[in-house]
């Protein structure tokens, strides 16, 4: 069986036979209409599954699968949008999910750093921070710092640090939290978030382990 | 999509004094059609207002001006029961011409009328329908609804895109401005904050309304889901009323 957590940028395909997960750019996804799994979830997964799972619900699944815990908040940064589920004694106590304004951040980093070829490896956090409401606007001030005479590291390095008070700010300012998606594998946000909270990455599949949750309660016939 | 072409009409916007209704039409004739300039009926884009604004203000604009040849007047709600762009909304349509009479209600003005429609177990598009026609007429109906216990709730006003109503169930309670108007107190602000507690409720402003700051207060108060939506809904933003309601 073929399942799919299909985001805006990029798309993680699990082939339960063999526990293999491919992850592909979105962007070539939607050109092949072929593409069709048998669970999907995520902003494009509604035309490629055979079943869909609400990509809220298959966060909040997956961090259930996923953590022992009584009580946790997981947030998932995405490319487009930020999604956001916290549990007090495993049940739900409050979930958001940030679309429209303060949405395309997660793909603007992207954008950025393969403009100004940045290594967020190697990206020394900034203490300083640009006003990110929303993708375009947070673009526009990294573009004003680097007229001003930052370099492109440090102003890349400050819209990121504006990301992060955004997501801490919206997920209600925890002490700790679960972090889902492809953040989870850039050093640099992670170092900046270090500033403000403690950050346990999970990766890139937790929605992936959210379907798997929900298919092995026997809610989807396939 | 309203029909107005050959039409005479009153249009009207927010919660007016049920008096001033009236008097307009006891003036102009109670055989002209009232019609609310709030809801969307697909009028042409006039580009009156910036880009940026709250789309039920944007509404009324278009709706005034594709219906200019036969409103003989706008009953305007300018007060606290409605918002500072209504006001300007108003001030703009007296520029380009029409025919504008202000309404505001003073807080010793405000009823107390009984809740049916807020808190009855029907479908929630029909029952915000049937709350706004209240301000037409707001005789009490001879065939009421069942009442029933929240299982939960939706707080705000009349969206501009009804299809966002369409996921709640039937057991949705009705809080917020749309509440006030069928209480008869539009601009209380206690009656708008005015939630049961442990209902999961979803607190709905169009993007760019002053209320967003009520919403965004309330929801974390009350662990709600707070929503905002520029013109027509998206499928993003159902998924999310989706998942509060199963998961919640």
């Amino acid at each position: 069986m073929i399942i799919a957590d299909c985001g805006s940028t990029w798309s993680k395909i699990l082939d339960s036979d063999t526990s293999s997960v491919e992850i592909v750019s979105t962007k070539d996804l939607v050109r092949r209409p072929d593409a069709v799994f048998d669970v999907a979830t995520g902003h494009c997964g509604k035309r490629r599954g055979r079943h869909f799972v609400n990509e809220l619900v298959a966060l909040a699944e997956g961090g259930l699968a996923l953590i022992d815990e009584d009580d946790f908040s997981i947030v998932d940064v995405g490319g487009r949008d930020i999604k956001f589920v916290r549990f007090k004694g495993r049940r739900l106590d409050k979930l958001d999910w940030n679309l429209v304004c303060g949405s395309t951040t997660g793909a603007t980093v992207e954008l950025l750093g393969k403009y100004y070829d940045i290594d967020f490896e190697r990206l020394e956090p900034s203490d300083k921070w640009v006003n990110v409401t929303c993708g375009v606007i947070g673009m526009e001030r990294v573009l004003e710092q680097i007229a001003l005479g930052k370099s492109p590291e440090e102003s890349v390095s400050m819209f990121l640090h504006g990301v992060v008070r955004n997501v801490f700010d919206f997920i209600g300012r925890p002490e700790r939290f679960y972090l889902s998606g492809g953040f989870c594998e850039n050093r640099a946000f992670l170092r900046t978030f270090e500033h403000y909270a403690e950050v346990i990455p999970l990766g890139r599949t937790v929605l992936i382990e959210g379907l798997k949750a929900v298919l092995a309660r026997g809610e989807i016939a396939i | 999509m309203f029909e107005s072409k050959g039409k005479r009409l009153i249009g009207f916007y927010g919660f007016p004094r049920r008096e001033i209704i009236d008097e307009v039409r006891r003036r102009y004739g109670y055989e002209i059609e009232l019609v609310d300039l709030d809801v969307n009926y697909g009028a042409p884009d006039s580009a009156a207002l910036p880009a940026t604004s709250c789309r039920i203000i944007t509404n009324i604009v278009d709706n005034a001006i594709s219906m200019k040849d036969g409103l003989v007047a706008v009953v305007a709600a300018v007060g606290e029961d409605k918002c500072d762009r209504g006001r300007h909304a108003a001030f703009l349509l007296g520029k380009m011409g029409f025919n504008v009479i202000e309404s505001r209600f003073d807080p010793a003005d405000y009823e107390a009328r009984e809740l049916i429609y807020s808190v009855a177990r029907m479908p929630l598009a029909d029952k915000i329908n049937r709350i706004m026609d209240t301000i037409v007429d707001p005789s009490p109906p001879s065939d009421p609804p069942p009442r029933c216990e929240p299982t939960h709730g939706f707080w705000g006003v009349p969206p501009n895109d009804f299809r966002l109503l369409e996921l709640f169930p039937e057991t949705t309670h009705v809080y917020g401005w749309t509440r006030c108007v069928e209480a008869g107190r539009p601009g209380d602000l206690d009656c708008e904050t005015f939630v049961d507690e442990g209902v999961p409720t979803v607190f709905f402003t169009q993007s760019f309304c002053p209320k967003q700051d009520l919403a965004h207060y309330l929801s974390e108060k009350y662990n709600g889901l707070a929503i905002d939506c520029h013109r027509n809904v998206t499928g993003s933003i159902l998924a999310k009323i989706e998942a509060f309601i199963r998961l919640g």
